[in-house]
């Protein structure tokens, strides 16, 4: 298998960068990453990328909470098996409260841990193929290609409005 | 906002990073100080006990409880700018958002420490906790107490987790600027994020959970809160109207409190640009709604007394506007819902010099409102043989100090050493086409 090149290309917007993108999608070369420092609708679209799965895990977290909190309540509450200010042992009103507090905090544990997982974060690695300036006013695509076509890709992105750099 | 380019915002936040001055470190220290006496002070109180306050029967709710319901109503305007103003998509929030978030988290920070100084025997703190163990003693999950446990600590949980993962981009930013051991700092503390497709796909669709979620968490937090008060039959304190009004007077003091840090933070760090005087006009704005909200519920309390034709509760809100605290009422009434009726005028709200006042103000009243509630329900409940006062002991006041001391110093160091606006989303705002959260 030939060995491929990395080239990172910086466009000063994300209506280049959207159009790189697309340009990218009808030619031999793989695109890899897109870096940038806002949220870019277009650039999401011209990815064509899926809805974040998160949600999933902010409502399975929602759900553990809830069973969680309420079970804790009844759990304790039998434990102590005692009645205080006329409610029953197992008094679902007040109980509903912790349910509400521990479902919040478990969704939002959910929500990290559903964000971490499919981000992959923490992960350092990739800050090797990484330009600063993309944190600032930057948007860069990583694409790769087969040795020897280096050249075609930085010409195309060039063409493209992008500045372009072999890694 | 005035046209800012990528470069400008980046330049005016980043500037606020640099070393700071001998005066920083000065105030700092003073500060500093501050927060020794309180500490002191509390080891003082558990050395010798809670005696040394000015509890006492029947007010055995004193200044601690006051400090606590104070501080976690400060923290609920940082999650109604973050969360709140987020999801109706108010853009003004952007330049204010973090640094409100930070209040919110550091206020929670402060208010969870009362309840621990006002038990008096703080190492049976534990006590609070549900384990097993060999006295087969639980906590009553049926008590206002036990709930306030759990909502400010999810509160705490939430309110740091949303303010973390909101600031990784940010932490990135600054990472690519630094140099050094700081590099190091900022790239573990970023978690190595490089604004991937990915990372944005997940991270737009977390933010927008950690808002949805957190909405309703804040209203829930201080309504509990409320309940501490409403669940007990003391005249004063038993009533349905708490909840919303304690979430009301919790977002008034917190928006007034913002005033209070953006004003200053505004002036010493060049933030003229991005803090614009439309931001300050839309709080004073909020801050009338809420303090209309909060002067009807005043008004609402007295003619729930009057028209219950219940002696008890009438005596008690007789004896609240002419009694031993009426001045703390008063102060209370006109510090909350007379003076922000001048936001009215436009020249007012946007005169930096009233703005600041009327903030200063607004929080002065709404501690007084809780010390009315508490020590006023407290002290002059059904049988006049047990009525009482109280007045704050020196410890109290001291503590009280540090409170203030830590929560300063505490933002004093944010501000130096994190980014205390929200790079990205100011790119956001410039670009339009953002999509952060959606």
């Amino acid at each position: 298998m030939a060995a491929e090149k990395k080239v990172m290309a910086l466009f000063e917007n994300d209506t280049r960068a959207a159009s790189a993108i697309e340009g990218l999608a009808g030619s031999p070369w793989k695109l890899e990453q897109v870096h940038s420092p806002i949220p870019s609708s277009k650039i999401l679209s011209a990815l064509k990328v899926k809805k974040s799965r998160v949600g999933y895990f902010t409502l399975a977290g929602g759900i553990i909470g809830f069973l969680s909190g309420i079970s804790l309540a009844m759990y304790s509450g039998i434990q102590w098996n005692l009645v205080t200010s006329g409610k029953p042992v197992i008094a679902f009103i007040p109980f509903l409260i912790v349910g509400f507090e521990f479902t919040v905090l478990f969704a939002v544990f959910g929500n990290v841990l559903g964000f971490l997982l499919q981000t992959n974060l923490p992960e350092f690695r990739s800050l090797q193929v990484y330009d600063e300036r993309c944190s600032g006013e930057h948007f860069g695509i990583l694409a790769t290609c087969p040795e020897g076509q280096e050249n075609n890709l930085v010409a195309f992105f060039q063409e493209k409005g992008g500045e372009a750099k072999l890694i | 906002m005035p046209a800012m380019t990528y470069a400008q915002v980046e330049e005016t936040v980043l500037k606020t990073l640099r070393p700071a001055s001998l005066k920083y470190w000065a105030v700092v220290s003073l500060l500093f100080v501050g927060i020794l006496i309180g500490a002191g002070c509390w080891a003082y109180q558990i050395a010798i006990g809670i005696g040394v306050g000015g509890h006492n029967i029947p007010v055995v709710w004193g200044t601690y409880l006051i400090n606590f319901v104070f501080w976690v109503g400060i923290a609920h305007s940082g999650t109604l700018i973050s969360a709140i103003l987020y999801l109706f998509r108010a853009g003004w929030r952007n330049p204010i958002a973090r640094a409100a978030e930070t209040m919110t988290v550091f206020a929670v920070c402060i208010a969870g420490l009362f309840p621990f100084i006002h038990l008096g025997r703080v190492w049976m703190v534990y006590y609070m906790l549900p384990y097993p163990n060999e006295r087969n003693l639980w906590p009553n999950f049926q008590s206002p107490l036990v709930f306030d446990v759990v909502a400010i600590s999810t509160y705490l949980t939430v309110s740091s987790l949303f303010w973390y993962t909101g600031m990784l981009p940010d932490l990135a930013t600054v990472r690519d600027r630094a140099s050094g051991l700081r590099k190091k700092i900022y790239q573990i503390v970023s978690l190595g994020w490089t604004g991937r497709h990915e990372q944005w796909r997940h991270y737009t669709r977390a933010y927008l959970f950690f808002a949805a979620l957190a909405t309703p968490l804040v209203i829930s937090v201080h309504s509990v809160v409320s309940w501490d008060f409403a669940l007990g039959i003391i005249p004063g304190w038993h009533s349905t109207i708490f909840a919303p009004y304690f979430v009301a007077g919790a977002i008034h003091s917190g928006l007034a409190m913002v005033l209070t840090l953006m004003i200053p933070l505004r002036r010493i760090f060049r933030y003229e640009a991005i803090i614009t005087e439309d931001i300050l006009d839309n709080i004073a704005k909020t801050i009338i709604f809420t303090g209309l909200i909060v002067g009807y519920a005043y008004m609402v309390e007295y003619f729930l007394a009057w028209y219950s034709h219940n002696i008890v509760e009438q005596e008690s809100f007789r004896w609240r506007a002419f009694g031993d605290y009426s001045l703390q009422f008063w102060i209370m009434v006109i510090c909350n819902s007379v003076v922000p009726l001048l936001f009215f005028f436009r020249k007012v709200r946007r005169s930096i010099p009233w703005l600041f006042s009327i903030s200063i103000l607004i929080n002065i009243g709404m501690w007084f409102e809780r010390f009315v509630i508490i020590i006023g329900g407290a002290a002059h409940d059904f049988m006049p043989n047990a009525w009482g006062l109280y007045s704050p002991s020196l410890i109290e006041y001291a503590i009280l100090l540090g409170s203030f001391s830590l929560f300063f110093f505490l933002f004093l160091l944010f501000v130096k050493h994190l980014p205390s606006i929200s790079m990205t989303e100011l790119k956001e705002g410039i670009h339009q086409g953002g999509g952060h959260g959606r």
